[in-house]
């Protein structure tokens, strides 16, 4: 058990390793940092000069050895847009991310979970099927048109929320939230219904086939000769038992939620590391872009590394399967 | 809801008491730094204009007036220019400005590591006479020096040497990449690179106060449509740029009024003049058409520049026939006829250079630099397919395309260029003469143009104090580049600004937004 | 069941099963046969593109600029040509400018999601069946390739095939770098599910005997394994070509998509967006209309087939 748990930890940490050489070699490709960090009026001399400051002049497995060097000692360098360390810049744009996410997220999981829960009971009715297809629409159109049209009928046309931004934020000890104020919540709500859309629309679907299995099994139907109320059934029971999938999805989709926050986050000029990060990718910021993605790697592998160990408690095959593999 | 507060705004407008003017406004790009020596770019120098100031400054129509300095006057026979400070001026932490800190900041913004440095390249020394006179010898008679300049801001010697940031530093950052200390009209009082930057007006500022706000905060908003939506719903008060095309929409729109000026920024066609063969030729691969003359003329006469004015740019630009826009100085009044548009005339000038059934060849263009930028480059591939010769459009980030264009990875290519000195003297230097690193001409001439007469005529043009004469080489330069084609300058690009009406400013047209001169209403 | 006519040619029982239940619970349902006609006119209307279309927006020498932002319905205020719904900004019509788009969306979609089944499958079937080193590489390779945005796989495919191709064959090779950067970013999934399955199918008595005959590997796997995860493969299949042609339309929101030249459905609604405040609603809100219908049929067929595969549902 033990041995498993260490080698997957072990494995978890060469992908790591995988990952920064792969986002490394493919750096130059995005483009070249130095237009962007000199002015109309230089010259070829300061080009080449600032290339040999900034070590771009090396092979790029140079560069991330240097990378590796100072990631290790907790220095992810310094941007090359901002000229402040990368790590305080993402630990200042993190809060921002998370509660982003957060909110979709729980949006997602509550909305999900009732409408799964109400299209499995009333399976054959009108209106769950209106839902079931409608949802698609959400998921049938890109993220982006999605928050541009909300954009435009809530802001412009109705001037009930904010275009952009976060609101006003109120600084705990370091983690500004936008929890506290009421432009922070109102500027909360078109971001995170783009961004959970279609984490509900997922939820929705697996609750509601989950339940549907659940329902037609052998102790609901007892359950029900038994003479509980449907009420009882649909809930203490069905739902419990509908919940371990659930909960594996909702583990993986909240690393998708962070990765998809970059789109929802453009739109919205949300303040967040998705935005962050696509800024880095249009000015070439190297040390932000290569820090985002190991957090960010960290955080997959991280997850996964959880499910796998989850799954060796609660499945028994997969563990004699493992021990056996391997 | 919105009512209700325009409403409440009313009534707060007759309240006697004095009252917070606050005012914010979105622009594309965040100015990536907040030090004024380290990056010479729009957005950098533009929004530290409204906190640092320089010995001089530019006035509403461009005009170089008095700022640091109360006068100036040329050094004998042209050795230099002798400023005389004003007096009782104090930095935003209450420092006092003297002649110490124009030389620490001349050293400051002219070493190796700075990058505003080129502007001082015609300085050979720098003496303080006294606390409030200082020299500039410079190495040639330099007429256009004290306009030169108007960027160039001062900083205090002392707040930066206590902060460790007597040199600026790009890789790194330091002290003045955050923090700002100088005489201008507001000091920075919060600042979140890519969030947020907020000023507030600093009360002991040498010039009288035009503007009547007390809190101004800037907010990059990269989205289009999103910065649109923002000033739309009020949540800002102020965006640069407008999409060109939603000008006509707001115009209807009674909350919102648009601004519109020309632009410094030419907007043209390059090619590769030193190039042997075509790069990215079909059929084309033992020559370079666009070394002969009519073919470049060719190209010129097929571009429909005015529909593409009228259509893609919505009537909001100007034609140009020289590098340099009519507001300019210099520019050649004279020579200000763009080649017709004539697909007859270019298909006759294709058959005279050899070339009667065209060509294919790759054409590099941005996406994301200037206005409509790909909507132009697919009208321009759309034109040149009509006369025969049939481009690939390859349009691209900017972030990938100056690489591109170093590599000479082109057929042809788009390029905007605006004078940083307001001056015909600037494209000339960078776009037309002959590149030589030592020099420092010509850094910007991709294609390698060379013509030995143009070659000759910049370094006269620099140091000729006589305006006449001067503007008669300018003449000459310009009527042989038009002659050669060595480029196909096309528009003057549209600076267009959106404001809620409630607020009166002015545009300058070099489009640096000046927060003294806002008027909240 | 029984007025399906019994097929001529005989088949394995699997699949004759498959295909009579599919079809029954087919006919049964009109919201998968309104999406199956939705989706077989669009597709017909993409691949005969060149014989509906008034005009060949891909031809940069039929355009004329000044037929720009025609209304539809409307004579040009210039020219005086009108068009079924209105053209853009480079005056290309729109109706014909979204045939030709629709086609490039459905092939990369198609093409991308063939291509994530067939590597996903592979190396699913191998990790789960062979297990060991193998799986582990495989699986953590996953990990990896699930950490990195599909922007940025697109990005460094664009890179280096941009080093590589020359200017003239870039707008093709766009399209085959979207195919390669949707494909690579969804082939995790298909991966994990027939891993899963094969884990448990494997222990399972006719593989065991399978192997006891001594039938190869190779053929274990694709005799006896396949057809068992085959059902959550097409489900999965379905929803990811809806959402594979969703993608395509986000890459081009950030700046790598299909060229501007040879637009997609996706760049179709990326340059009508920038539209949406300016008044000229049509070049947004058809492309938008049209890859909407597309993909929620696309979506509701996956739907039905999720339920009609499953007999437990039923």
């Amino acid at each position: 058990m033990l041995a498993y748990i260490i080698r997957r930890v072990g494995q978890s940490a060469l992908v790591l390793l995988i990952v920064g050489l792969v986002a490394f070699s493919m750096f130059r490709f995005v483009g070249d940092p130095i237009d962007n960090m000199l002015g109309q009026e230089r010259t070829a001399e300061d080009i080449d000069r600032l290339r040999a400051q900034l070590g771009l002049d090396q092979p790029f497995v140079v560069q991330y050895y240097k990378f590796l060097e100072g990631a290790v000692q907790g220095n992810f360098g310094v941007s090359y847009r901002q000229g402040r360390p990368v790590a305080e810049i993402l630990l200042e744009r993190a809060p921002a991310t998370l509660e982003l996410a957060m909110v979709s997220g729980v949006l997602a999981i509550l909305f999900g979970i009732a409408l799964g829960v109400f299209t499995a009971i009333r399976r054959d009715g009108v209106l769950a099927n209106v839902i079931m297809s409608g949802s698609l629409i959400g998921v049938s159109l890109p993220t982006f048109l999605i928050g541009i049209l909300l954009i435009y009928l809530f802001s412009v046309e109705l001037g009930w929320l904010p275009s952009f931004g976060r609101g006003e934020t109120v600084d705990l000890g370091g983690w500004s939230t936008g929890f506290l104020t009421e432009s922070g919540l109102k500027a909360l709500i078109l971001p995170s219904i783009t961004l959970g859309l279609y984490q509900m629309t997922l939820i929705m679907r697996l609750v509601r086939s989950e339940m549907l299995e659940v329902l037609r099994q052998d102790y609901i139907r007892f359950a029900r000769a038994r003479g509980l109320r449907d009420r009882a059934v649909n809930f203490r029971h069905a739902l419990k038992n509908t919940m371990v999938p659930v909960i594996t999805v909702i583990g993986l989709q909240l690393g998708a939620i962070i990765a998809f926050a970059i789109i929802t986050e453009t739109v919205f000029q949300w303040p967040g590391v998705g935005l962050l990060f696509i800024n880095a990718i249009q000015f070439v910021d190297i040390p932000v872009m290569a820090a985002y993605l190991m957090l960010i790697s960290v955080m997959f592998v991280g997850i996964n590394l959880l499910v796998d160990i989850l799954y060796f408690f609660i499945d028994p095959r997969l563990r004699a399967d493992r021990s056996g593999g391997h | 809801m919105r009512r209700l507060l325009r409403l409440a705004a009313v009534i707060a407008a007759f309240a006697p008491a004095v009252q917070a003017e606050e005012f914010t406004w979105a622009v594309n790009t965040d100015p990536q730094t907040m030090d004024p020596h380290a990056v010479n770019s729009a957005p950098v120098l533009g929004f530290l204009n409204n906190v640092y100031e320089g010995l001089v400054r530019r006035g509403k129509d461009m005009t170089v007036e008095p700022a640091l300095a109360t006068s100036w006057e040329p050094i004998g026979n042209g050795e230099g220019w002798r400023f005389t400070l004003r007096q009782g001026v104090t930095f935003h932490d209450g420092a006092e400005f003297t002649a110490q800190d124009v030389l620490f900041s001349y050293q400051r913004a002219s070493d190796e590591v700075s990058d505003t440095r080129s502007w001082f390249a015609p300085v050979s020394d720098v003496v303080v006479v006294d606390d409030y006179t200082v020299d500039f010898m410079t190495t040639a008679p330099n007429p256009i020096f004290p306009g030169s300049i108007a960027n160039w801001m001062i900083m205090d010697s002392g707040w930066a040497e206590a902060n460790n940031a007597a040199l600026p530093d790009k890789e790194n950052g330091n002290y003045a990449t955050l923090n700002t200390n100088g005489t201008g009209a507001f000091r920075v009082t919060a600042r979140e690179p890519g969030l947020r930057t907020v000023l507030e007006p600093f009360d002991s500022w040498w010039d009288e106060a035009e503007h009547n706000i007390t809190r101004a905060e800037l907010t990059p908003i990269q989205n289009p449509a999103t910065a649109l939506a923002a000033l739309l719903s009020g949540d800002v008060d102020f965006i640069n740029p407008v999409p060109i095309q939603d000008v006509a929409r707001l115009k209807e729109n009674s909350d919102v009024d648009v601004i519109q000026g020309i632009e410094a920024r030419v907007i043209m066609l390059g090619f590769p003049h030193e190039a042997e063969t075509l790069k990215y030729s079909s059929e084309t691969t033992d020559a370079n058409p666009f070394a002969d003359v009519r073919v470049r003329q060719a190209v010129a006469h097929a571009i429909n520049v005015p529909a593409i004015l009228q259509t893609i740019m919505r009537g909001n630009a100007e034609e140009v026939s020289q590098l340099v826009s009519a507001a300019m100085q210099g520019y050649v009044p004279a020579l200000a006829e763009r080649p017709a548009h004539d697909p007859d005339r270019a298909r006759a000038l294709l058959t005279e250079a050899g070339y009667p059934d065209g060509f294919s060849f790759g054409f590099k263009c941005t996406n994301n630099r200037y206005l409509n930028d790909e909507a132009v480059c697919q009208a321009i591939t759309g034109m040149l397919a009509q006369v025969g010769i049939t481009a690939t459009l390859d349009a691209m980030p900017v972030q990938n395309y100056w690489p591109e264009l170093r590599a000479d990875n082109y057929d042809m290519f788009l390029l905007g260029w605006s004078p940083g000195t307001f001056d015909a003297e600037h494209p000339i230097r960078f776009l037309a003469a002959t590149p030589n690193e030592e020099l420092r001409v010509g850094s910007w001439n991709f294609g390698g143009y060379s013509n030995a007469r143009v070659d000759e005529l910049l370094p006269m043009i620099q140091s000729e104090i006589d305006p006449v004469a001067r503007q008669a080489m300018i003449d000459e330069t310009t009527k042989i580049l038009q002659d050669e084609m060595a480029y196909v300058p096309m528009y003057v690009q549209p600076l267009v600004w959106g404001v809620r009406s409630n607020i009166e400013l002015t545009q300058r047209p070099d489009d640096f937004f000046i927060l003294r001169w806002v008027t909240v209403n | 069941m029984s007025d399906f006519p019994i097929p001529v040619k005989p088949k394995s029982r699997f699949r004759l099963a498959l295909e009579s239940d599919l079809f029954y619970t087919f006919k049964r349902s009109p919201v998968a046969m309104v999406s199956a006609a939705v989706v077989l006119v669009l597709v017909l209307a993409a691949v005969f593109a060149p014989l509906i279309a008034p005009t060949n927006p891909f031809n940069p020498a039929s355009l004329n600029l000044m037929n720009g932002f025609t209304p539809p319905m409307a004579p040009n205020a210039f020219t005086g040509d009108s068009f079924l719904l209105g053209t853009d900004d480079q005056g290309r019509d729109v109706f014909s400018t979204i045939l030709y788009g629709m086609r490039i969306s459905l092939f990369v979609g198609v093409a991308a999601v063939f291509f994530a089944m067939v590597f996903g499958i592979t190396l699913g079937l191998i990790s789960g069946y062979v297990g060991g080193w193998t799986e582990t590489i495989i699986m953590r390779t996953a990990d990896v390739q699930l950490t990195f945005p599909s922007i940025l796989v697109a990005m460094l495919i664009f890179g280096v095939a941009k080093g590589v191709t020359p200017v003239e064959y870039r707008d093709q090779m766009a399209i085959w770098v979207l195919i390669l950067a949707i494909g690579l970013s969804d082939w995790v999934q298909f991966a994990r599910v027939v891993r899963g399955a094969t884990l448990v199918e494997k222990n399972k008595e006719y593989v065991q005997a399978a192997r006891l005959i001594g039938r190869k590997p190779g053929a274990i796997m694709l005799r006896h394994i396949l057809p068992n995860v085959l059902s959550p493969v097409l489900v999965i299949a379905t929803i990811s070509l809806a959402l594979a042609i969703i993608a395509e339309a986000t890459l081009s929101f950030l700046g790598v998509g299909a060229p501007p030249t040879q637009p997609s459905l996706g760049t179709l609604i990326r340059i009508g967006q920038g539209f949406l405040f300016s008044g000229e609603w049509w070049i947004l809100l058809f492309p938008a209309a049209t890859l909407l219908v597309l993909a929620l049929s696309v979506n509701l067929l996956g739907d039905w087939l999720r339920d009609a595969l499953n007999p437990r549902l039923r």
